[in-house]
């Protein structure tokens, strides 16, 4: 498969009489747009704002993050078997609307968090305060179950997203990324002295606001599978995560995941890159078990010298994370595992949930308990309640001054398992 | 034919309200797993995890446990995740308080997750 990411660089964005990119400054028709999206007859109101790095704006409660794209040569625009008709993913070229994003927001639930500050001290935990920021707010109609309201926000999130990206069609891009690599057979043959290394990525799966999709099939009804990674790259994965803001890996995340193009990075030259494998982290125990077994016996059975485990989430997950990386580390396969870490105010807490002297190397994505200090914002977009919400939840965390505290676990992306945040890693 | 080899542990009202095979449980999350970790240790087995997935599902003031039906004989991994899972959960709660402002979602979606449980456990036929 061969993707070729072609890269609009986006340098401001405002709203006009329509929907173009000119000189990286995108110009977006709100009209047009809000009326694409209210074709959904689910959806009562739709308010659209847009917010750029540095501006005093706080958005509160964000669902999803989507990079605009558009595909201009090969099968599947969009986010097929979702919004658009199935299609097999991973080959030709897209324009991305780079520096771009939208951001939807959805009270789906009160107790919502995930705050993208734009500037300031929340600002610097948040890789999306350096996106220019197209937010859509969802009101649904009412009575809606919520199911269905969940699934109406992020479809319209996703649809926002392509609108947008159809503004890149005809425009030469700054820069163009591409991503090939052939069958295992082929890539084993070019690099047969390198290490074979496979990623596993974990999905939380477990019900409503606790959701992934691959190609529309919910990853609850999966057992563990293979993906070129450039179907991942290309719109294949997609979150339906409402509730982890820190660690849930946001459809953006996905469109641009860290861990594929470092491996993608090393392909060829220090490893022999074998693909994603996509695990559903399920409730049951034995449901579990299942999905370890099988993830072990397919890294096995594909011939990994080395596996790099990324976990969504935190709590229950950590116990898969764990048995994966026992089930392995007994077959003789290498593993490197990266997480967030719950491990208290001062970050002297043991970090996870569970534990296995396996586990030898463990890459740490922040403390997801460390405590900032929010400053009041000029323009709130979004639901104003939810900054209660934000706020920790203990005594003094809401200050006079109209400050707040709160833990990093409210910030969206700021412990991301990906790796697609700003932190940055002490070798211990 | 629905399986019927399961008990919740729940202290959720939506719960007790639609389900049957409840053992209801009056106080909050950490009691729920402390009635958890009680069976666990005499021989019951967890069907579910005690734990949700995310952050926020911590600070839920209802959750709803999965277990066996039956006693069986005493099984150390079992005992073992309870046990990290009530851990886990002080060390979470340490300085916060149950978010009881939107306890009426909370439970809503406790409910949700279980019956995504519940399906779960459908689909594994033992």
């Amino acid at each position: 498969m061969k993707l070729e990411l072609r890269r609009i660089h986006i340098k401001d964005i405002q709203f006009g009489n329509e929907t173009v990119v000119k000189d990286g400054i995108l110009t977006i028709n709100q009209e047009e747009l809000v009326n694409k999206l209210k074709e959904d007859k689910r959806i009562k109101e739709v308010k659209v704002d847009l917010a750029r790095p540095g501006e005093k704006v706080r958005i509160i409660p964000v669902k999803d993050v989507i990079e605009p794209r558009v595909k201009i040569e090969g099968e599947g625009n969009g986010f097929p078997g979702v919004t658009t008709k199935m299609a097999q993913v991973g080959s030709g070229k897209v324009n991305v609307l780079y520096g771009a994003a939208v951001v939807t927001v959805g009270d789906i639930v009160g107790f919502q968090e995930g705050v993208i500050d734009m500037w300031g001290e929340g600002a610097k935990w948040t890789p999306f305060s350096k996106t220019y920021n197209i937010v859509v707010d969802i009101k649904p109609v009412e009575g809606l179950a919520p199911h269905t309201h969940e699934e109406t926000v992020r479809l319209a999130g996703l649809k926002a997203a392509e609108y947008i990206g159809e503004a890149g069609r005809n425009i030469e891009p700054d820069e163009v990324l591409v991503y090939e690599m052939g069958s295992h057979a082929e890539e084993s043959k070019k690099y047969p002295d390198l290490p074979r290394v496979l990623y596993v990525e974990m999905l939380i799966s477990q019900g409503l606001l606790h959701d992934g999709y691959i190609y529309g099939v919910n990853s609850q009804l999966i057992l563990p599978t293979l993906l070129h990674p450039n179907e991942e790259l290309d719109g294949a994965v997609i979150s339906g995560n409402c509730v982890a803001a820190c660690d849930k890996i946001t459809t953006y995340q996905h469109q641009n995941n860290s861990v594929i193009l470092d491996l993608y990075e090393q392909h060829g030259k220090t490893i022999n890159f074998l693909g994603v494998i996509l695990t559903p982290e399920l409730t049951t125990l034995e449901g579990k078990f299942r999905t370890c077994d099988y993830t072990a016996k397919l890294c096995k059975t594909l011939g990994a010298d080395g596996v790099i485990i990324s976990e969504e989430g935190y709590g229950n997950p950590d116990s898969d994370l764990l048995m994966i990386c026992k089930r392995l580390e007994k077959e003789g396969i290498k593993t490197v595992l990266i997480t967030d870490e719950c491990s208290g105010w001062d970050g002297m807490s043991q970090p996870l949930a569970d534990t296995t002297e396996e586990a030898v190397a463990v890459v740490s994505t922040g403390n997801v308990s460390h405590v900032i200090k929010l400053e009041p914002a000029d323009k709130v977009i979004g639901d104003i309640n939810a900054i209660t919400t934000l706020a920790g939840g203990w005594e003094g965390c809401l200050k006079e001054d109209g400050s707040l505290q709160c833990e990093l676990n409210a910030v969206i992306g700021s412990t991301s398992e990906i790796g697609y945040h700003n932190c940055t890693v002490k070798l211990y | 034919m629905k399986r019927k080899d399961y008990q919740i542990i729940t202290n959720n009202p939506l719960v007790k309200e639609n389900y049957d095979r409840v053992i209801f449980v009056d106080g909050g999350f950490q009691d729920v797993l402390i009635k958890t970790r009680d069976l666990v240790h005499s021989g019951y087995k967890l069907i579910s995890h005690p734990l949700g997935a995310s952050i926020r599902m911590f600070f839920s003031p209802y959750r709803s446990i999965l277990i066996t039906d039956k006693a069986d004989k005493l099984d150390m991994e079992h005992v073992e995740i309870i046990e990290n899972s009530i851990v886990s959960y002080k060390k979470q709660m340490d300085h916060r308080k149950p978010d009881e402002a939107n306890s009426k979602d909370y439970a809503c979606i406790d409910g949700e997750l279980l019956k995504s449980a519940l399906e779960e456990h459908e689909r594994l036929s033992i």
